[in-house]
């Protein structure tokens, strides 16, 4: 779970910290341009360094400084808490004069407060493995690469492969059902934003645990009560496709993965997501508007599976402009985020922390809820 | 294709936000099939929930047998209240609604239990399921027991896994 996620000098966030402490799930509320999406994009970014991204310019770019504020780094910042230990990993990325890539200025992972590993530009310290910092700098890494994906870690309970595996498997979702059409022809855990390979996620995580197709169909089943099962096909070309099978008393109909409605693929989302927090969570997830493609008596049911599900373990953290998903949360684990123009920097409060006039669907509609 | 009227499940008009966060945190326990709770938008104040559940609840009550439906408000602390709103449920449906609510409003049950709403909604619910009263029976709530019991036999075999 994070105890504290702090980004600095990133679009629109600056000195931002995300207040989601001891919270197993989250919404974050906020006109639009008030910095949701930024933060879903901060969390990609650590995400996709644990993925094995390690190139500084496919992760920041100079137009990333907030307000073109060159001279200022790029900071993120996580502190979490996995198997009772707390990991910290800090990187920040700077433009140095002349250059048009950024690169790393300083980078170090601790568990326990104790260094993994740690390197400073200015004073120049290249990387120091844990366990060795007295030692004579051992590593020297291009300043262009990011050094998480390059040290290996010693063992299977290495701190370091702990915390970049639980990052690696972070779910970073804005899913886009158009694009998911259920090809099935490998296995991943790591599904990227879009979903696009979530056939091979689906083989993924039925590969790790085929047990959890059972929680899946149980999901399935409750919001379809005509589904029956979801399985892979081979089609004309040879290719391996998801195609999900409904029925009616002896009447069946199957109906391939990419035919399904944008609503039904969030089902199945949910469903996987539900399935990944028990088979190889705790699992970090945000999900950009979960309730976009969903019918109105769905939004409910859906947000609380959800939080029901994180609250056994992991950590959900989601947007929402739906009021039936913001009616799922409390003014606690409810977050603003806000914005006065393009150019101030993000704001964010605990609903609980502000003077709500009346209900607070209808004081967002008048435009009354502020920091 | 989405929740069946025609099976068990309860339907709960809450009279204010305040409420909805003690249901939401109610649905969230472990033990409670959710997807057979509708928690409808809060009504805005007890008036309200009975004006909402004459015009529109009794008639699909009559309509549809399996549904339950609890109103959800506060008493302000004033005796008849429960008389009140009683009187204007029809003797048909009587059986199938229910009339909970905090004895003053809920705030004050959360300052006296040091509570969020949501935690007291899943303490309330684990003693539904444990078939305790640890927290229904604190001063705030215990003028519920009556009709805790009535709704206990009529949802607790289709509402808890």
């Amino acid at each position: 779970m994070i105890r504290r996620f702090y980004v600095h000098n990133f679009r629109c966030l600056e000195n931002f910290e995300l207040p989601i402490a001891r919270q197993s799930s989250v919404l974050l509320i906020g006109d639009n341009g008030s910095g949701k999406s930024t933060v879903r994009e901060s969390i990609k970014i650590l995400q996709m360094i644990a993925r094995g991204e390690n190139k500084v310019d496919n992760l920041v770019k100079p137009k990333d400084f907030a307000g073109g504020r060159k001279e200022v780094p790029i900071r993120f910042e996580i502190e979490v808490e996995l198997g009772e230990k707390i990991y910290e990993y800090i990187v920040a990325f700077e433009l140095p004069s002349g250059n048009k890539e950024l690169s790393v200025t300083q980078e170090r992972l601790t568990c326990e407060g104790l260094p993994i590993y740690s390197r400073n530009r200015v004073p120049k310290t290249w990387l120091k493995p844990y366990g060795v910092q007295n030692a004579d700098p051992t590593f020297a890494i291009d300043w262009h690469l990011v050094a998480l994906p390059l040290v290996l870690e010693k063992s299977p309970d290495d701190p370091l492969l702990i915390f970049r595996q639980w990052l690696s498997r972070a779910l970073v979702l804005n899913p886009i059902p158009d694009v998911i059409y259920g090809d099935a022809d490998s296995e991943t855990l790591q599904p990227s934003s879009s979903l696009v390979e979530l056939g091979d996620w689906f083989s993924g995580i039925l590969s790790l645990v085929p047990a959890a197709y059972a929680s899946m169909a149980t999901y399935l089943k409750q919001v379809m009560p005509d589904f029956r099962e979801i399985r892979k096909i081979v089609n004309d070309r040879g290719e391996r496709m998801l195609e999900v099978r409904f029925a009616v008393e002896k009447a069946t109909v199957s109906i391939p993965f990419k035919d399904l409605s944008d609503g039904e693929k969030s089902f199945i989302i949910c469903a996987l997501v539900l399935a990944a927090n028990d088979a190889y969570g705790p699992l970090l997830c945000f999900w950009d508007e979960p309730d976009k493609f969903l019918a109105l008596p769905e939004v409910g049911h859906f947000i609380i599976a959800l939080r029901k599900c994180f609250n056994q373990g992991g950590q959900f953290i989601a947007t929402s402009h739906n009021p039936e998903a913001i009616r799922r949360f409390s003014p606690e684990n409810t977050l603003l985020l806000h914005r006065k123009s393009h150019l101030e920097p993000t704001i964010v409060r605990r609903l609980e922390d502000l003077e709500i006039n009346g209900d607070l669907v209808n004081a967002l509609i008048r435009g009354a809820v502020e920091p | 294709m989405s929740v069946s009227k025609y099976v068990d499940h309860l339907l709960v008009l809450p009279e204010d936000d305040a409420n909805t966060k003690v249901l939401n945190g109610f649905v969230l326990h472990d033990t409670i099939n959710s997807r057979l709770v509708h928690v409808l938008p809060e009504a805005g104040g007890w008036r309200h929930v009975l004006d909402e559940f004459e015009e529109i609840h009794v008639k699909e009550l009559r309509i549809y047998p399996r549904r339950r439906m609890l109103l959800l408000i506060d008493f302000d602390e004033k005796e008849n209240r429960r008389q009140e709103a009683e009187a204007r449920i029809p003797t048909d449906v009587q059986q199938r609604v229910f009339l909970i609510g905090t004895w003053s409003e809920p705030e004050k049950l959360k300052t006296a239990l040091g509570r969020s709403l949501e935690e007291i909604g899943r303490a309330l619910a684990e003693d539904c399921y444990c078939n305790t009263t640890t927290t229904w029976s604190h001063p705030l709530l215990q003028h519920n027991t009556g009709e805790l019991t009535r709704l206990r036999e009529q949802v607790h075999p289709f509402l808890f896994n």
